[in-house]
């Protein structure tokens, strides 16, 4: 093991962050042995070599960049083609400017550093051997999909990314024809590959299908259904399993990453380490040479026996599905990529085709590979020091809130379990698995089998907290209707990221779930305008023992109300709403957050010297009928406000009043729903203003349906 | 670690001495397909002079047992200030400017090694991630260790997807046969498959007399 040790230029020594390195650049290696994968390019020739050997620690100065180095291979590229002609030398220059560029682009917008810069090599070989656009490349849930854009014709764009009309942070079919299918949630690749595939076939085409998956995603239940339909099919197909052993998000718990979720992941580790018989396998080539000659064909069935019996314990798990099984390989090895994918192309008759490449997450950033989480997510940050730019509130998010108070609720009661899917950090169950670590579920990419999971445990007595994102809710939809609400079992639902979410696009927004759910028979439905009341409803859910219950809460921080003592909540009525302020002529009634925005309507229209009355339904189901019937009563115009789609709060309104004749005399119901289009990605601020649910656009329809439109025009403007 | 294969099919077996880790023998990849014929052709000489000269240069300084507890002679549950001082001791001894000066070499493989397992074990956070792989049995360090175990690794990957690739294209050009001389059905050959039924539609149409 050769070793090498480089010196540091001697200004830096000691100093922190800021001012040598706006001057100066950085050139260093790793004192851990030589790594050929860190080689920096410096920018001037000045580094200078001392003789003081080994240093004792690296981390007061900065271990990467601090400005954007020279990237002449990548600015020559602008379409796959243009990579066609570069050597294996080129390409590995070409990687490394790549994370560069990535690394360096994520830092001024923040997104999903740690996935892209794992698939660096991969993507720099896959776009070398294959050719977009005619030769389909599938990501699966699209966030690892940097690197790509960047080669395929949106570097310049790379700054809007996430934001406001730029680029979206997944694929997307109407932002480039290189991005084949759109994705954002998982696991979805598989099927869309082989659905491409067989559209091919039957088109009479002859172009490749690719579709890379990662191990986090294999976990999902659509995975293995693709898998099965492609082994029956046969069709001509490539599945690229990236794995970097990491399964769920974000990656790690509040106290160190986290190990991988379920059976698969060790046996895929197994797949790494196992050291096949090769003597079996070398007699079984010594036979079929013995058979050889022209019998070729008995041959290869001998081969095939030998490899299913010999191989190791789990590439048969993928053999049996059908797949013909690659790997493991090194998904920073270059050479190695290209020579398998270079081989794979040129075969004829392959059928699926499955190529297990193991990568490193946050490869090629020191910060990232260091961080138990790995930098799945980011926010701006400094890239010589990793160091990122949070935003300090004076509030926590709803999703802290939610564990807190699901937190004390379980201190009180035994029977209180949790169950995730994958997302630890999103749903804020990695505080609740620290303080129970034996009372928390994560199965992993798994939301079917987590709900049916969680009407099994209210079977036996317990009562088991879902907390699963609306949008992701969506895949076990079925499993709510059949296995949870038709048999009426206590399952609790906890659906966070309800409405607009921001810069992940319509992908991850929950839009529907006051919809589907409210339309079931037998579901509690409810939704806290603010913290406070997010932690009475995890009380009154907890005591609902009856029958199952939900309630969502969006992305977001709380508005800084009082919390209730010790976190714990008090249940509140079930069906009762309250009104918060007393008006006249017009009622706003809100559901959910949506209330504040109505609190803030109300003050706008008071300077035109009118005072609205706003209330808060908090249950859509069981809906507060006195509630509905003294305000349709006593006011002119009642508009509903929700942050979701139609179908949903509104729309139990107005079925309520149509039925008991409230609607027979001279009142007017006007819905304030999400528009009947899904908001692309952007500021939380831009998407609601799209939406057409600010204040001001409630304002401006109060005074629309009262026939001021003066009044209403100034409003918007 | 080498083995001859002789294309009578014989084959002998050569166990490893270093790299004690790796369970049972290992055989290199030996036969080449090269143009798709079943010809086993000894690539590379074995024979013990590539053993002696690869463990001379290759000899990992972490043997199995070492711990990086072991190698600041602590104990496990050593608090900072005894990591801070057993490293300081080491450091010392092994510096490349005071090691005596015909050891040179191996003190300044052993100050890495003591300073790497120093950087481990003094942050809480790696030395939490140390610990938990202890417990698993994977106590080599973070990256030398593991970046030798990989090594290792990736060398033994390569062969076998080579081997891999070999049959692979072995395997698919007789996967759409219509005619089942092995077995004598048809039922459950691959050569039923939709897939296959396109493809032979596509070769049939588009390269007539392809074989």
């Amino acid at each position: 093991m050769a070793l090498s040790t480089f010196a540091f230029p001697a200004n830096l020594s000691g100093a922190v962050v800021s001012d040598s390195i706006k001057r100066s650049l950085l050139y260093s290696s790793w004192l851990y042995g030589t790594d050929q994968h860190l080689h920096f390019q410096s920018m001037n020739n000045q580094v200078t070599k001392k003789s003081s050997g080994v240093r004792a620690s690296l981390s007061e100065r900065g271990e990467y960049y601090s400005q954007r180095p020279p990237t002449p291979l990548l600015d020559t590229i602008n379409y796959p083609i243009h990579m066609k002609n570069l050597s294996t030398k080129e390409l590995k220059q070409l990687a490394d400017e790549l994370r560069s560029d990535i690394i360096f682009n994520v830092s001024k917008t923040g997104g999903h550093l740690g996935s892209s810069l794992g698939v660096v090599e991969l993507t720099v070989a896959l776009h070398y051997v294959f050719n977009c656009p005619q030769d389909k490349i599938l990501w699966d849930v699209g966030h690892q999909s940097y690197p790509h854009k960047i080669l395929t014709g949106r570097r310049d764009k790379m700054p809007t990314l996430r934001q406001t009309d730029g680029l979206s942070g997944f694929t997307k079919r109407s932002e480039s024809e290189y991005d084949c299918f759109g994705a954002g949630h998982s696991s979805t690749t598989i099927s869309a590959g082989l659905g491409m595939a067989v559209g091919r076939d039957l088109k009479g085409r002859k172009n490749n299908v690719v579709a890379v998956i990662g191990d986090g995603a294999m976990t999902a239940g659509q995975a293995y259904e693709a898998m099965n339909n492609a082994g029956y099919l046969d069709s001509d197909m490539i599945v690229i399993l990236n794995d970097n052993k990491q399964v769920s998000l974000p990656t790690a718990t509040l106290d160190g990453p986290i190990p991988p979720v379920g059976a698969l992941s060790s046996a895929l580790s197994r797949l790494q380490s196992n050291r096949p018989l090769r003597e079996l396998r070398e007699v079984a080539k010594g036979v079929t040479k013995q058979i050889g000659g022209p019998v070729h064909e008995l041959a290869a069935k001998v081969d095939e026996y030998a490899r299913g019996l010999i191989s190791g314990s789990g590439s048969t798990l993928f053999e049996e599905l059908g797949f013909y099984y690659i790997g493991p390989v090194d998904g920073h090895n270059i050479d190695d990529l290209v020579t398998i994918l270079k081989e794979v192309k040129s075969t004829k008759t392959t059928g699926p085709v499955l190529i297990h490449v193991v990568t490193e997450k946050g490869r090629g950033y020191p910060y990232a590979e260091k961080a138990a989480d790995k930098y799945h997510g980011v926010v701006k940050f400094d890239p010589a020091t990793g160091k990122q730019f949070k935003t300090s509130a004076k509030t926590q998010s709803y999703t802290t809130y939610f564990a807190e108070a699901l937190i004390a609720e379980a201190e009180v009661d035994k029977d209180i379990v949790a169950i995730h899917a994958a997302m630890g950090g999103g749903t804020g169950l990695n505080i609740f698995l620290r303080r129970f670590p034996t009372r928390c579920f994560d199965v992993g990419i798994a939301e079917q089998h987590a709900v049916t999971f969680a009407a099994g445990l209210a079977c036996e007595g317990l009562k088991p907290f879902c907390a699963i994102y609306s949008s992701f809710m969506q895949r076990a939809y079925d499993q709510v209707v059949h296995d949870v609400d038709l048999q009426k079992l206590p399952v609790r639902f906890a659906m966070d990221r309800g409405g607009l979410v921001g810069a992940d696009g319509p992908t991850h927004c929950g839009a529907f779930d006051v919809t589907f759910m409210a339309c079931l028979p037998n579901m509690v439905v409810m939704a806290p305008s603010d913290e406070a009341e997010l932690f009475h409803m995890v009380a009154t859910a907890a005591a609902i023992d009856d029958r199952p219950s939900c309630f969502r809460y969006p992305r977001g921080n709380g508005i800084g109300v009082e919390l209730p003592l010790g976190n714990k909540g008090i249940p509140l009525e079930v069906g009762k709403g309250r009104i918060l302020i007393e008006g006249e002529r017009v009622a706003l009634l809100g559901y959910g957050t949506a209330v504040q925005s109505c609190l803030a309507a109300a003050t706008l229209v008071e300077a035109h010297g009118l005072r609205l009355t706003v209330a808060d339904a908090r249950f859509c189901k069981p809906l507060d009928h006195s509630l509905i019937r003294s305000l349709a009563n006593s006011h002119e115009v009642l508009i509903t406000v929700e942050e979701g789609s139609i179908g949903g709060f509104g729309s139990h309104v107005a079925q309520f009043m149509a039925l008991n004749g409230l609607l027979d005399g001279k009142l007017k119901w006007r819905p304030l729903v999400l528009p009947d289009r899904y908001i692309d990605h952007g500021s939380p601020a831009d998407q609601v203003e799209e939406a057409g649910l600010t204040p001001s656009h409630i304002a401006a329809t109060v005074f629309n349906i009262l026939g001021q439109k003066r009044e209403a025009l100034e409003i918007m403007s | 670690m080498n083995a001859e294969v002789i294309s009578s099919g014989h084959l002998q077996l050569f166990p490893t001495s270093s790299n004690t880790r790796h369970c049972g023998s290992q055989l290199p990849f030996s036969g080449r397909a090269s143009t798709g014929s079943i010809a086993l052709k000894p690539r590379r000489r074995p024979g013990p002079l590539r053993i002696t000269a690869r463990a001379a240069v290759y000899a990992p300084t972490q043997t199995q047992a070492e711990t990086f507890y072991d190698m600041l002679g602590i104990s496990e549950t050593g608090s900072i200030s005894d990591i801070k001082k057993a490293y300081k001791q080491l450091a010392r001894k092994y510096h490349p400017d005071v090691s005596p000066a015909d050891r040179t070499e191996e003190y300044t493989k052993r100050f890495i090694e003591v300073q790497e397992a120093y950087e481990t074990l003094s942050d809480p956070q790696t030395r939490a991630l140390y610990d938990m792989n202890l417990g698993r049995g994977l106590h080599f360090a973070f990256s030398t260790g593991r970046r030798n175990e990989r090594m290792d690794d990736v060398e033994e990957w390569k062969l076998r997807w080579q081997s891999q690739l070999d049959e692979l294209r072995l395997w698919s050009m007789h996967r759409d046969n219509v005619s089942s001389a092995v077995s004598g059905k048809a039922a459950a050959s691959p050569s039923s498959s939709w897939g296959s039924r396109m493809r032979r539609k596509r070769t049939d149409i588009y390269d007539l007399g392809f074989r």
